[in-house]
């Protein structure tokens, strides 16, 4: 704020305004405002929040004016002649003098509340928990209640029916009061248009869908209209506004990389509820059914709750001890017969930063190799060395906040109303707010629908769709000629590669047109801010780190880095994916980037750790398994990833994992990889545990433990520091503000990271000593300098040119929004209601080819295995192109994904692989979808 | 109501019309049904339950309206000229209860006894022609007569049309000129809105030519939803050239190439005519891209509304428009800066363009001349069935408001206690503050009244001042869009308790009722619910001895 406000006490008028600033009077009193500002604000600005009582106003919701409530009296002159003015939508006027509170508005505020107090149940209001009935606290307010109602009575909606269809979901409209905070809500946070109103008038009644319910509505569950609703009419299974709690403790939700906050209420020292936090930066109020509803997996029955150790192929339990040693002893024999490369940890971006940075340090300092790796792998492995070979750092460039500032976005293999579900809302507000959009993607995603271009490509064509969109830019003379000059290098070269393309012959791979391609490649170059994101649509993909770099070509050649609205974002798939890398869960590269075989970095590891290291490059995720089948590799341990389920060519994983002498699993719940273990160690979700998780766009925030770890649990923090002392290293206690004091003396953009500085919202980094984020990079120059251009040529992927013949489809795989990856833990939730099973989607044409019906049980078959799913006819994909998800175990789709990898990363190719379908032959063999574990 | 929803239908464009589409799937099929608004909710983008929840909200789009098949007038006119009772007996000897809507108003208040069946209106009917038109179809009945007169010697609104030629010279002399003289010319007129607000039409243009969008667009408001009113159907019927010169002219000025004419659904012959003059404007080339090679391009679309009062009111028909629900939006953004798709836009009433024309060819002063210093130029009347001589008068604002009723209406056919001006949310006048009167904005402000649109509703000596109070609560409450609590429960809960105390023993507090008039007057949104108290108070004050049987502590 530009000045300090005053408070009501202080009688001398104008004393602390600044004079040269513009002034309005309240009740006589001189207070600033900012211009532009409704009268509301500048109320409960200058005399404190809920000054004003308000019904249809909400903190994340456009004024809207509906319940008057909030009038005021408003004169051009002191004392002069005033005009009831609605507080929360009308603008402060210059000098104008505003009373509050005169008789006539208290009566006004009086005379509203009791015309809504007709209309609503004298029991239900006073039904309230705690407060949370707004309506009832407003009443109070104005001095109003039932009793006081002077009209007879009259019509009234008290017979509405509730509203229980839904897995979440909950209304009872009979306590409406027409705010449409929830239909606003809807719109404007979500943008789902899900709710609407009925009627007019009196008569208006809020609707789902088609005046139907919500479960049979397009109701994606967000929940953003029960955390709207002042009186409870809609609301959730949790009832997540009116609960009484003993607590409510902020912590960052565990799905996606969108790291939003999360306020959990605590009672009886479980969980009850979740909320968004309105003044949370990294979701503004907002979250999905994941983060607020998909928590009651943390308590369910199968959780693991003791050590395992296998014995003759049972698993026993065990105690901690027990188990310590087991590991501790089998792990030194390795060593001592095999050499610490015999050994391998895979991490898991599902952890804290600490836990992670811990797991890296266990590998390389108590272990003795390199051969530590993470899920990134995965995934955003070619973004991560895409955008450093670019840039110099592979961390998104921009902050997602910067959507509000940009003109156009081109989102390249990504589905992120699915994925990434409050950035995907963003994404379509920013949309339906007039930016253009530019979706690249094989499928028709929910996006593609508002986009200005859908550029609907062949899975696998990535790199010739690029080059297509790079060809243009620079053929049309929209190239930013200065920035080019300034910032990059290697520009050259690229130019006449990209000018000696034949379009036509792109656009014959590609399938898409050119002068689609070409409309959308001025549009994106001529925009004033065009902002990049992408997914995993780029990435796993046999060009996954060549795409990304020609991204990075395309930000340059445009001159979209390194200010607000542009920049090149990529969309992280776990909560902290982007923090598992930084601290060092990959074998090239220890916590901070720093080259593990380079000896200035090397030695500063070894110091830092006070151990020898290994200073060769470890194995990375399909190196480990292609070493455990050769024997090379006899012990691996995995923290918190699935890999059986969710690694592509599941039969080869499978042989990899039975290959192991021993294989220890620190897990949630026995998942198909754990069932492979000689160790499982039960760990705590993070709900139990601290630490900090690292979102998409560098943002490090505190994570708090809201209950205490399940019994028979620890955090995996705490499990790697035992077995770390257990081998011999002196490691302290697992805590999170004394692991960030150590990371930030080796991690070099942690520098200025402490526990209390991260403060609620946490801080992007780079974090500087004085404990500054940075939410752009590339500002002035790019991290390695200039920023180089790189050409690559479209090639396509060995596993077509090999077993296209005899599988003449493409398959390629995605998420749904209920389910987060491979659902261990979403499938314990009431989102398996909503969605139970893995579908494949096939056009309407190779339906009526192949006999299929929507509904039918289909055989996917490819080189590497089958799997029956049920199949939907849509028009989603092309003809020639199948999709599916692989959320469910009971499928294991990945056991038809291949062997392929990006050359680059080793990201696996999950996104193109040579299949066929033909209707299943033993329908009744296998129960599909009969997941029962809703809690 | 929603910026998404503004911006979703603008990328659509004039051209595909979620409303439109709406209303043609009702016309074919009675109501929209499920399927169809899922296949437009997609099409649209705007989700089932926007596309169900606008279709809800029009009286000829809802469900309930399904199966309707002849809508009865329910305006004030009609209701205090008693016609329909009668006429409902008749209708029900043609058609079950449930086949009958009902429909407010037809704009036949100078004839009463209105229907509208197959699309058509009629009028004055009676046991005579109720057969006629039922079972032959002789559509030649709906046909009205009504007078046409003007006080002053060289008319703005009412003079004789001289043909197409002759009548657009001016328009081909404008566009050759500059926007800013056409603005200054408008300015020096002193024109005021003539839809009821009197909001300085000069303002408006200034303000949306000021705005540098691209696109901009021009609206005719031409939802003449006031009962008792017939003036814009008068302009659109008979003098459709002034109507769309004027917003021709408006365009040219703001920099806006599209016009969008909102004509109420219960005007099909308007409707018809507008379409016609559109034609004939665009077989002379005066329509369309670069007319007259002056680099000035102008499209126009005519845009049916679907039986919404709430329409005529400026935010309201824009959402209407864009296929939204009709609910009032909430200003500052004000439309003339961002209105239709959240472009900037001018709305002006029909009258009020149908002025322009004049403007332009005798310049603003000359305008300025006729009426008060604040009240410039002529003001449409319109004078229902119980004058001796109903119908349209220009009258020159400030003539005595008396001169009105007894010269040009010629005195009433029967004892009339008060004439209701201004609509539904105008004042009730009684008869002997009549004389006090001049028809000009000023004069009925300063009494307590308001000129409005200059409808003029007659309430008979014999009609219940009380019946006449329930009308318009009720009137409000069928109309009101349903989003300020004040005006959407205050109205059902004043016309409950007058229809109580009409009924039982029961008398209304008058404390509450002045208190519930307050609550709405201060404390609504828009005119609905703010201006229903004026016509009220104005009936307690000067009804008072008539009224006080129904209230307590009076």
């Amino acid at each position: 704020m530009m000045f300090k406000p005053n408070t009501a006490s202080d009688s001398i008028e104008k004393e602390g305004v600044d004079v040269d600033k513009k002034i309005a009077y309240i009740d006589g009193q001189a207070f600033n405002f900012v211009p532009g500002e409704s009268i509301l604000s500048f109320i409960n600005r200058s005399l404190g929040d809920d000054s004003i009582p308000s019904l249809c106003d909400a903190p994340n919701l456009k004024p809207y004016g509906s319940c008057r409530v909030c009038s005021v009296d408003v004169a051009l002159e002191e004392n002069g002649n005033a005009r009831a003015q609605a507080s929360c939508h009308t603008p402060v006027l210059e000098n104008s003098y505003i009373y509050p509170h005169s008789d006539r508005i208290k009566t006004l505020r009086k005379n509203i509340i009791e015309l809504v107090l007709t209309d609503y149940p004298e029991e239900k209001i006073n039904d309230n928990k705690n407060g949370t009935n707004e309506l009832q606290v407003v009443a109070k307010q104005v001095g109003m209640e039932h009793s006081m109602i002077r009209y007879p009575e009259g019509k009234n909606h008290f017979d509405f029916l509730k509203d229980d269809s839904h897995a979440y979901m909950r209304a009872d409209l009979s306590t409406c009061i027409n705010c449409y905070r929830c239909v606003r809500a809807c719109d404007e946070v979500q943008g789902q248009h899900v709710l609407s109103v009925e009627g007019r008038g009196f008569d208006s009644k809020i609707v789902m869908g088609l005046g139907s319910t919500f479960a049979d509505s397009d109701c994606v569950s967000c929940g953003a209209c029960s955390q709207a609703c002042p009186t409870g009419a809609i609301t959730d299974i949790f009832d997540s506004k009116a609960v009484v709690a003993d607590e409510e403790i902020r912590t960052v939700c565990t799905y996606c990389g969108v790291g939003c906050n999360l306020s959990v209420k605590v009672k009886d020292g479980a969980v009850a509820a979740i909320t968004a936090p309105y003044e949370a930066e990294s979701n503004e109020g907002h979250t999905c059914l994941k983060g607020r509803y998909a928590f009651k997996f943390y308590d369910h029955a199968d959780r693991l709750r003791s050590p395992l150790i296998k014995v003759d192929g049972v698993f026993q339990e065990a105690s901690w001890d027990e188990a310590y040693d087991f590991i501790a002893k089998k792990l030194h024999s390795i060593i001592d017969t095999n050499g610490p490369d015999a050994v391998a940890g895979i991490s898991s971006s599902r952890c804290t930063n600490e836990e992670n940075y811990l797991m890296q340090k266990f590998i390389r300092a108590v272990v003795g190799t390199n051969n530590i790796d993470c899920c990134a792998r995965v995934c955003h492995s070619p973004t991560a060395l895409g955008m450093q070979r670019s840039f110099g750092t592979g961390a998104a460039t921009n902050s997602i906040k910067d959507l509000k500032k940009t003109d156009c976005i081109i989102l390249i293999g990504a589905n992120p109303t699915s994925g990434h579900p409050v950035t995907g809302a963003k994404i379509k507000q920013t949309v339906m707010g007039g930016a253009k959009l530019i979706v690249v993607d094989p499928r028709k995603i929910e996006l593609s629908k508002y986009a200005d271009f859908h550029l609907q490509l062949r899975p696998g064509t990535n790199v010739a769709m690029l080059n297509m969109l790079l060809h243009y830019i620079i053929k049309e003379g929209v190239v930013d000629e200065s920035f080019v000059a300034d910032r990059t290098e290697g520009f050259d070269d690229f130019k006449n590669m990209i000018l000696a393309l034949d379009m036509d012959k792109l656009s014959g791979i590609t399938g898409v047109d050119k002068d689609l391609a070409r409309n959308a490649a001025l549009c994106y170059a001529t925009a004033k801010n065009a902002m990049e994101f992408h997914g995993l649509g780029v990435t796993e993909h046999s060009q996954g780190t060549f795409t990304v770099q020609l991204i990075a070509d395309l930000a340059m050649i445009t001159g979209n880095i390194g200010r607000e609205g542009v920049g090149v974002n990529p969309l992280r798939g776990q909560n902290n994916v982007q923090g598992a890398a930084d601290m060092g869960c990959q074998p090239h590269q220890g916590a901070g980037y720093m080259m593990v075989d380079n000896a200035d970095s090397h030695k500063q590891y070894e110091e830092f750790y006070g151990r020898p290291l290994s200073n060769e490059i470890g194995l990375k995720i399909p190196e480990m398994f292609d070493a455990a089948q050769s024997k090379d590799l006899k012990a691996l341990w995995i923290m918190g990833e699935d890999v059986v389920q969710t690694d592509p060519n599941t039969t080869e994983v499978i042989k990899s994992m039975e290959a192991l002498d021993l294989l220890v699993v620190q897990e949630l719940f026995m998942t198909p990889t754990a069932e492979y273990a000689d160790v499982v160690l039960p760990a705590s979700s993070f709900l139990e545990k601290s630490g900090t998780f690292t979102n998409g766009e560098r943002r490090i925030q505190r994570v708090n433990a809201v209950v205490e770890p399940l019994e028979g649990t620890k955090p995996d923090g705490q499990i790697i520091v035992d077995i770390m002392n257990r081998m011999g290293y002196d490691q302290p206690a697992y805590d999170a503000d004394t692991m960030l004091q150590e990371i930030s003396q080796i991690v070099p953009f942690f520098a200025g990271v402490t526990w209390d500085g991260l403060t609620d919202n946490g801080k992007q980094w780079p974090v500087t000593g004085d404990n500054e984020g940075t939410e752009i990079l590339h500002t002035e120059e790019f991290k390695r300098g200039k920023g180089l251009f790189h050409f690559q040529e479209w090639r396509e992927s060995n596993e077509l040119i090999k077993n296209k013949e005899q599988f003449p489809f493409i398959l390629t795989t995605g998420r749904e929004l209920e389910h987060y990856n491979c659902g261990t833990m979403t499938r314990r939730t009431n989102n398996s209601i909503i969605l139970s099973e893995d579908t494949l989607l096939i056009h309407p044409e190779d339906g009526k080819a192949k006999g299929l019906v929507t509904g039918d049980l289909a055989c996917l078959s490819s080189a590497y295995g089958k799997v029956d799913l049920h199949v939907e006819l849509t028009d989603q994909v092309k003809p020639g192109i199948l999709y599916t998800t692989f959320h469910f175990p009971e499928v294991l789709v990945n056991l038809v994904t291949g062997n392929e990898h990006c050359s680059e990363s080793m990201c696996p190719e999950y996104k193109v692989v040579a299949a066929d379908i033909r209707k299943a032959k033993k329908v009744e063999e296998r129960g599909i979808g009969e997941v029962t574990e809703a809690s | 109501m929603s910026d998404n929803l503004s911006n979703l239908a603008g990328k659509k464009g004039l051209e595909n019309n979620l409303f439109q589409d709406l209303l043609k799937e009702a016309k074919e099929h009675g109501t929209p049904d499920d399927e169809k608004l899922k296949d437009l909710a997609e099409q649209y983008l705007v989700g089932d339950a926007n596309a169900y929840g606008a279709t809800s909200f029009y009286d000829f789009l809802k469900k309930e309206n399904k199966g309707k098949k002849v809508y009865m007038c329910s305006g004030s006119a009609c209701l205090t000229a008693r016609t329909q009772d009668d006429l409902k007996k008749g209708l029900l000897e043609n058609f079950k209860e449930e086949e009958i809507g009902k429909i407010c108003c037809l704009g036949r208040c100078h004839e009463n006894a209105a229907i509208n069946y197959n699309g058509t209106n009629y009028s004055g009917i009676d046991s005579s022609n109720l057969s006629d038109i039922i079972h032959e179809d002789k559509r030649e009945l709906g046909a009205d007569t009504y007078n046409v007169g003007t006080n002053v010697s060289d008319p703005i609104l009412t003079a004789e049309f001289p043909g197409i030629d002759a009548y657009y010279e001016i328009f081909k002399e404008v566009i050759k000129n500059s926007p800013e003289d056409a603005l200054q010319c408008i300015n020096d007129s002193g024109i005021r809105g003539r839809g009821g607000a009197g909001f300085p039409m000069g303002f408006k243009l200034g303000a949306a030519k000021k705005e540098t969008d691209e696109q901009k667009y021009i609206v005719c408001n031409a939802d003449e939803g006031d009962p008792g009113a017939y003036s814009d159907r008068y302009l659109m019927e008979k003098q459709p050239h002034a109507v769309l010169m004027g917003m021709m002219i408006s365009g040219f000025i703001i920099g806006s190439n599209r016009g969008v004419l909102y004509i109420r659904a219960e005007y099909p012959e308007s409707v018809a005519i507008i379409k016609n003059a559109i034609e004939e404007l665009e077989a002379k080339d005066l329509n369309g891209e670069n007319i007259e090679g002056s680099g000035f391009d102008f499209r126009f679309k005519i845009v049916e509304g679907a039986g919404a009062y709430i329409c005529g009111e400026e935010t309201s028909l824009l959402s209407s428009i864009e296929g939204q629900r009709a609910v009032v939006r909430v200003r500052p953004p004000y439309p003339a800066q961002r209105g239709l798709f959240n472009k900037p836009t001018v709305v002006n009433n029909v009258e009020t363009l149908a002025c322009v024309p004049y403007i332009m060819k005798n310049g603003g002063a000359a305008y300025k001349k006729f009426g008060t210093e604040k009240s410039s130029g002529t003001k449409l009347v319109s004078l229902d069935s119980f004058f001796n001589k109903p119908g349209i008068y220009e009258i020159e604002m400030g003539t005595p408001f008396k001169d009105v009723v007894y010269e040009f209406g010629g005195g009433f056919k029967k004892p009339v206690k008060a004439v209701h001006v201004g609509g539904p949310l105008g004042g009730i006048v009684p008869t002997d503050k009549i004389n006090d009167l001049t028809l000009d904005f000023e004069s009925f402000a300063s009494n307590g009244f308001l000129m409005g649109h200059a409808g003029v509703v007659s309430v008979p000596d014999d009609f219940p001042m009380i019946e006449y109070l329930e009308h318009l609560f009720e009137f409000t409450a069928d109309e009101s869009c349903g989003k300020c609590f004040p005006c959407s429960i205050g109205a059902v809960r004043g016309q409950e308790m007058i229809a109580k105390a009409r009924t039982e023993d029961y008398k209304i507090d008058k404390k509450l009722m002045d208190d519930l008039l307050e609550t709405m007057e201060i404390g609504s949104l828009c005119a609905l619910g703010g201006g229903l108290p004026l016509g009220i108070k104005n009936a307690l004050q000067y009804f008072r001895d008539e009224l006080k049987a129904y209230f307590t502590n009076n």
